[in-house]
C-alpha cells in the first residue's frame, strides 16, 4: 500500500537542520547588505552619534587642533534656550517652513490640475519648463534670481516701476528682511514645484476615470469632484510630499546662502544658517552641533508621521 | 525520466498553517498525475516542494530514487510550467528556450538543433526572433511547455497552466498538452482546481482538500466509487445530488426513507455493502449523479415526485431542476461548498423540507418548469455516506483508495 | 465657440502663462549668457540677446581652474553613480528577497535616513575627515554623497525589485540557476527603469551639491563645479555675464540628463508613491 514505512527512518523524516545549503541562505541577506550598511554607518551614523556628543562639549579652534572636545554637558543647550537669538530662529524657521510648504503644495496641486487641463501641445511645453526647472542646481537658481533681483539691472525692479506699482528704481530686495524673504521664498517654491505638480499629475492620471465620471453623473461639479473624490485618493501622495517638503524647506541652507553672498545678517539666519555660522565662522562647534541636534530631533519627529504614513499606506511590509 | 515520489510529506508555515499534511503519493515514470482541489488544499505547496521552491517540513520528496530534500532546484532536473507563464520578457522567444540548455553548458550548435526541434513541433518557428509581450496567450503558453520539453527532464511539474487561458483554447491546450506528454512520455505531476481539466488528462488523479489528500485513483474510479462525500460532490459535472436520508429496518429489509418516499434497497445491494446494516435506525447521506436521475415514464421500480422549478435546454440534453421533499444536507464542511446548488430548505421535519434535484433529461421531453414530474430511482446508482465523518458505504471488491499506485 | 471650446481656450491661456513664469528665469539666465556687455548691464532690459556674443562663455571656461573643476565635478559623479548603483542593488535585494532579523528596522531606517538633515551633519563630518586627513580630498566627497544618496536608491531598487513577478526568478532556478545567478541574470534587466532612476538621481545630487563641497574643498583645483561658481562674486561686485554662462554650463548636463529619462523619473517615483 503505502511506501514501505520502514523505509523511511526517523532521521530522515527530521530533516537535516543545518545543511550547508540552508546556512548560506541564512546568511545571505546580511553579506548583501553588508557593504551598503558601512557606508551609511561610517558616514551617517557615526557623526550622529558624533554630533550628539559634540553637542555636550565645548570644541573650539583650541580643541579642533587638539582633536580632542571638553566635556561640558548640558552648557551648550542651556546657552542657547537663554539666547534670544536661537528662539527667534527658531520661530523664523517654523514660519517659513510653513509658508513655504503651503504654497509649494497649493501652487504644485494647482498646476497638477492645470496639467490635465490643458490641449496636449501646451501640456507638453508646461512638462518640460517644470523639467528644466527642476534639473536647473540650486545654486545656479540662486544666482539667477540673484540677477534678477539685482537692484540696479535686476529685471524685477524695471518690471514693478513699469507696472507702477511703486518706485522700485535701485530697490534692493534685501536691506528689508521681509522683502528679502518674500524673493527666497519665491525661488524656494519656483524650485520645489515642479516636483510636487509633476508627482501630483502622475497621481491623478491614476484616478480611475469611471470614479470621475459617476460623481459627474451624480451632479458633483468640478470643484466637488476634486475635493470628494480626487483629493481623499490622493491623500497618500500628499502627505508623503508635504512631509518631504517641510523635511526639504526647514533645511534651507543655499538659497540664503548664496543669496547674500556668503554673509548673511543675523536677520536671515535660518536654523542650518545658524548652526554653519556658530560653527564654522565663529568657530564654536559644540554650540553649533547643539543646534544641529535641535534641528534633527525636530526632523525626526516630523519623520515619524511621514514614516507612519509609508507604513499605512503599506509601503514597509 | 523518472519516477517521484511523495513519502509524509508535509508542510507547516511558521504561523502554524499546515498546508500540507502527510502526503503520500507515488508518480510512477511516464505517468501523468493530477493535484487537484480547491484553492488553499495544498497542491500547489506540494508541487512547489517537488520543484524545491518550498522548503519541506517533514517527509521526503525522491526523484528517481534519490532523495532530493537538500537539493536547490537546479539539481534535480526538473522543469516547471507556470501558471503566469513566467517567460523571461528581456528576452527572445529563442532565448527562453535556450536559456535552460544555456545554463546546464550544453554546446551551441545541440542548442540550436534542439530549440529549433521544439520550435517546429510547437508551431513557434517564426516566433524565435520576438519577444513574449508580443505573443498571444495562447503562443506564450507554448513557449513555456517548449522551455520545459527542451531541457528533457526527469519529469515535468505544470502549476495550473490553463487557467490563464480563455475557454475554447483551454479545451485545445488541454488536448495538446495531453498530446504530448503521451508522445514523450515524461513523467508529469499537473496541479489545477479544475476539475474537468484532471478528469480528462490524468491516467491518474489525485483529489486534495485543506492538505490532506483525499483520494487518489484513475478518473473513472474516482467518479463512480468516491471515497467521501467531498470527492463525490467535487469530481463531476454538474456535481452529485447529495440529499440526508434515513435506513430503516422494516421487516428485516433494509429500506431507505427520503422525504416521504420509501425505497426498498434490493438485497443484491445490501450485500454488497454489508456496512450498511449498522445504519439501520440511522440517517445517512444519500448521493445521485445527474445522469441518473430519470424520467420515470417506463421504470416499475421506486420512484420521486417532484416539481419543475428550471429547465435549462443544451441542446443536447436538458438540465432540470426538481423540487423534492426532502432533507437538505446539514454538514456543509463535508462537501465541496461551491458545487452546491442552492435550494430552498424552511420547514421542520422531513416531510416539509425540500431539495433541489439535477438531472439531465432526453432532449426530446417536453417539460416545463411548474410542472410535477416523476423522478425514477434506481437504488443501485445511489452512493451512501456517513453523515458524521462523510466517509462513502462502500462497496466491497471495490479497492478502497491507495494512496500509492497499487 | 461653443462654451467648452472658450473654456478650452482660457484653459490654455492659463497653462501658457503659467509656461511663462516658471521658464522666464531659466530663460533669462540663457539669454543674460549670450548678451554682450552693454545689453547686460542697461537699464532697461533687452529681451532678446541681439547681438549674441560668446564672450561671456569664453570667459568663464578661461578661468583658472575651470577644466580641473569640471575634472572633478566629472569624477566624483562617475564615481559615486556606479558605487551607489552597486550598493544599493545588492542592499535592496537583501531587503526584498530576504526574510531576516532586522529586515523591517532597516527598511524604516532606510526612510529615516532620508530625513536626516545633511547640513546638520557638515560639523561632525568634518571634524572626522579631518581626524582622517581625508579633507580636502575628493574621496571624502564621495564617500559623504554616497550617504545621500544610498537610502533613496536602496529604496527605490527595492520597489523595483518587488514588482519583478517572483515566478522569474523561480523558473530560472528551475531552469538551471543558482539563487544570485536568477538574480543576476533576470532580476537586474529587468529593474533596468529603477537603476536608471536612481542613477538620474545620484548625478543630480552629486553634481548639484554645494555645502559640503563647499566645506570639504578649500582649494580652488580641487574644488567642483557648483562651488567654482561662488568665485565670480568677489568684493568688486559681480561678473554677472560669465556668472550667467558659468551657471548654464553647470547646468547644462543634468538638463540632457534630466531630458533624456524624466518620463521614467515620474513614473518611478510614482510607482512608489501610488501603489495602487
Amino acid at each position: 500500500m503505502t511506501v514501505a514505512e520502514s523505509e523511511v527512518s526517523l532521521a530522515s523524516r527530521r530533516r537535516r537542520r543545518w545543511s550547508r545549503h540552508r546556512v548560506m541562505g541564512a546568511v545571505a541577506p546580511y553579506a548583501l547588505l553588508a557593504p551598503a550598511a558601512v557606508v551609511l554607518g561610517a558616514v551617517l551614523f557615526y557623526p550622529l552619534y558624533l554630533i550628539a556628543r559634540l553637542s555636550f562639549e565645548k570644541y573650539g579652534l583650541f580643541e579642533l587642533i587638539r582633536h580632542q572636545g571638553k566635556w561640558i554637558g548640558l552648557d551648550n543647550y542651556t546657552q542657547i534656550i537663554h539666547d534670544g537669538q536661537f528662539w527667534r530662529v527658531l520661530v523664523r524657521t517654523i514660519v517659513f517652513t510653513a509658508v513655504n510648504v503651503s504654497l509649494t503644495m497649493v501652487l504644485g496641486t494647482a498646476i497638477a490640475l492645470l496639467l490635465v487641463k490643458v490641449s496636449g501641445v501646451v501640456r507638453y511645453m508646461l512638462t518640460g519648463a517644470l523639467v528644466f526647472v527642476w534639473a536647473t542646481p540650486v545654486v545656479v537658481a540662486v544666482d539667477v534670481w540673484r540677477w534678477i533681483v539685482d537692484p540696479q539691472f535686476g529685471i524685477l525692479n524695471w518690471a514693478l516701476t513699469k507696472v507702477h506699482a511703486g518706485d522700485f528704481f535701485h530697490h534692493d530686495w534685501f536691506v528689508n528682511p521681509w522683502s528679502g524673504f518674500a524673493v527666497i521664498t519665491g525661488l524656494v517654491v519656483w524650485g520645489a514645484i515642479p516636483f510636487v505638480a509633476i508627482t501630483v499629475f502622475a497621481g491623478l492620471s491614476q484616478v480611475p476615470g469611471e470614479l470621475i465620471e459617476a460623481a459627474r453623473i451624480d451632479g458633483a461639479r468640478s470643484w466637488n469632484v476634486f475635493r470628494e473624490v480626487t483629493f481623499p485618493l490622493l491623500k497618500p501622495i500628499f502627505v508623503i510630499l508635504a512631509s518631504l517638503s517641510i523635511i526639504w524647506d526647514f533645511q534651507v541652507f543655499n538659497q540664503i546662502w548664496i543669496m547674500l553672498d556668503q554673509r548673511p545678517s543675523a536677520d536671515y539666519y535660518l536654523m542650518s544658517v545658524y548652526s554653519f555660522v556658530e560653527s564654522f565662522r565663529l568657530s564654536e562647534y559644540g554650540l553649533g552641533s547643539a543646534i544641529a541636534v535641535v534641528m534633527v530631533l525636530i526632523m525626526f519627529a516630523v519623520t515619524f508621521v511621514y514614516i507612519r504614513q509609508m507604513v499605512k499606506a503599506g509601503e514597509v511590509r | 525520466m523518472a519516477d517521484v515520489q511523495l513519502v509524509h510529506l508535509s508542510k507547516v508555515y511558521d504561523n502554524g498553517v499546515v498546508a500540507v499534511n502527510d502526503l503520500n503519493l507515488e508518480i510512477g515514470e511516464g505517468e501523468f498525475v493530477v493535484l487537484v482541489g480547491p484553492s488553499g488544499c495544498g497542491k500547489t505547496t506540494a508541487l512547489r516542494m517537488v520543484a524545491g521552491l518550498e522548503e519541506i517540513s517533514e517527509g521526503e520528496i525522491r526523484i528517481g530514487g534519490k532523495v532530493v530534500n537538500d537539493l536547490p532546484p537546479r539539481e534535480r532536473d526538473i522543469a516547471m510550467v507556470f501558471q503566469n507563464y513566467a517567460l523571461y520578457p528581456h528576452k527572445t522567444v529563442y532565448e527562453n528556450l535556450a536559456f535552460g540548455l544555456r545554463m546546464r553548458k550544453v554546446p551551441k550548435d545541440e542548442q540550436k538543433r534542439r530549440v529549433q526541434e521544439i520550435a517546429r513541433v510547437l508551431g513557434l518557428a517564426d516566433m524565435l526572433k520576438r519577444r513574449p509581450a508580443q505573443l498571444s496567450g495562447g503562443q506564450r503558453q507554448r513557449v513555456a511547455m517548449g522551455r520545459a520539453i527542451v531541457r528533457e527532464p526527469k519529469a515535468f511539474l505544470m502549476d495550473e497552466p490553463l487557467s490563464n487561458l480563455d475557454a475554447k483554447l483551454r479545451v485545445q491546450m488541454r488536448a495538446e498538452i495531453a498530446r504530448i506528454q503521451q508522445a514523450l512520455r515524461v513523467t508529469t505531476v499537473y496541479v489545477t482546481h479544475d476539475q474537468v481539466e484532471a478528469m480528462t488528462m490524468g491516467n491518474r488523479v489525485a483529489v486534495m482538500r485543506d492538505g490532506l489528500l483525499q483520494q487518489v485513483d484513475t478518473p473513472q474510479r474516482l467518479y463512480d466509487a468516491p471515497v467521501n462525500l467531498f470527492v463525490a460532490s467535487f469530481v463531476g459535472s454538474p456535481a452529485m445530488n447529495l440529499v440526508e436520508a434515513s435506513l430503516e429496518l422494516d421487516d428485516g429489509k433494509l429500506v431507505c426513507r427520503i422525504g416521504d418516499t420509501v425505497l426498498e434497497l434490493p438485497s443484491d445491494l445490501t450485500a454488497e455493502r454489508p456496512s450498511l446494516a449498522n445504519y439501520a435506525g440511522r440517517r445517512v447521506a444519500v448521493g445521485i449523479r445527474p445522469e441518473d436521475v430519470r424520467e420515470a415514464a417506463g421504470w416499475d421500480g421506486a420512484r420521486l415526485r417532484g416539481r419543475i422549478l428550471l429547465v435549462e435546454s443544451l441542446g443536447s440534453e436538458q438540465l432540470v431542476h426538481i423540487e423534492i421533499t426532502a432533507a437538505p444536507l446539514e454538514r456543509s464542511d463535508l462537501v465541496d461548498t461551491a458545487a452546491q446548488l442552492p435550494g430552498p430548505s424552511l420547514g421542520v421535519d422531513d416531510s416539509e423540507r425540500s431539495v433541489t434535484l439535477l438531472g439531465r433529461f432526453d432532449r426530446h421531453l417536453l417539460l416545463a418548469s411548474g410542472e410535477a414530474v416523476e423522478v425514477a430511482i434506481d437504488p443501485r446508482l445511489l452512493h451512501f455516506f456517513d453523515l458524521e465523518t462523510g466517509a462513502a458505504i462502500s462497496r466491497v471488491g471495490v479497492p478502497v483508495a491507495t494512496p500509492v499506485a497499487g | 465657440m461653443s462654451s467648452r471650446q472658450l473654456g478650452k481656450v482660457g484653459w490654455n491661456a492659463l497653462g501658457l502663462a503659467v509656461f511663462v513664469v516658471m521658464i522666464f528665469p531659466v530663460y533669462w539666465m540663457v539669454s543674460t549668457a549670450f548678451k554682450t556687455g552693454p545689453n547686460i548691464f542697461s537699464y532697461s532690459p533687452k529681451w532678446l540677446p541681439i547681438p549674441a556674443t560668446l564672450a561671456n562663455f569664453g570667459d568663464a571656461i578661461h578661468r583658472q581652474y575651470f577644466w580641473q573643476n569640471v575634472r572633478n565635478s566629472l569624477i566624483v559623479v562617475v564615481v559615486v553613480v556606479t558605487l551607489s548603483l552597486a550598493l544599493a542593488f545588492l542592499a535592496a535585494l537583501a531587503l526584498a528577497k530576504f526574510r531576516f532579523y532586522g529586515r523591517k528596522a532597516f527598511i524604516v531606517i532606510t526612510i529615516a535616513v532620508l530625513m536626516v538633515p545633511l547640513n546638520a551633519l557638515i560639523i561632525p563630518l568634518y571634524i572626522t575627515l579631518s581626524r582622517v586627513h581625508e579633507v580636502n580630498k575628493l574621496s571624502g566627497v564621495i564617500i559623504t554623497y554616497m550617504t545621500f544618496v544610498l537610502p533613496f536608491a536602496i529604496w527605490t531598487l527595492r520597489g523595483f525589485i518587488l514588482g519583478v513577478p517572483r515566478e522569474l526568478e523561480e523558473a530560472a532556478m528551475v531552469d538551471g540557476t543558482t539563487r544570485f545567478g536568477a538574480f543576476v541574470r533576470i532580476l537586474l534587466p529587468l529593474v533596468a527603469p529603477g537603476l536608471v532612476a536612481t542613477s538620474i538621481f545620484a548625478f543630480i545630487q552629486a553634481w548639484n551639491e554645494y555645502i559640503i563641497a563647499y566645506v570639504l574643498l578649500s582649494s580652488p583645483e580641487k574644488q567642483t563645479l557648483t562651488v567654482w561658481l561662488a568665485s565670480f562674486t568677489t568684493n568688486r561686485g559681480t561678473e554677472w555675464g560669465p556668472l550667467m554662462a558659468g551657471a548654464t554650463l553647470t547646468a547644462v548636463p543634468v538638463v540632457i540628463f534630466f531630458l533624456i529619462v524624466q518620463r521614467r523619473i515620474a513614473f518611478g517615483l510614482t510607482a512608489g508613491a501610488v501603489r495602487g
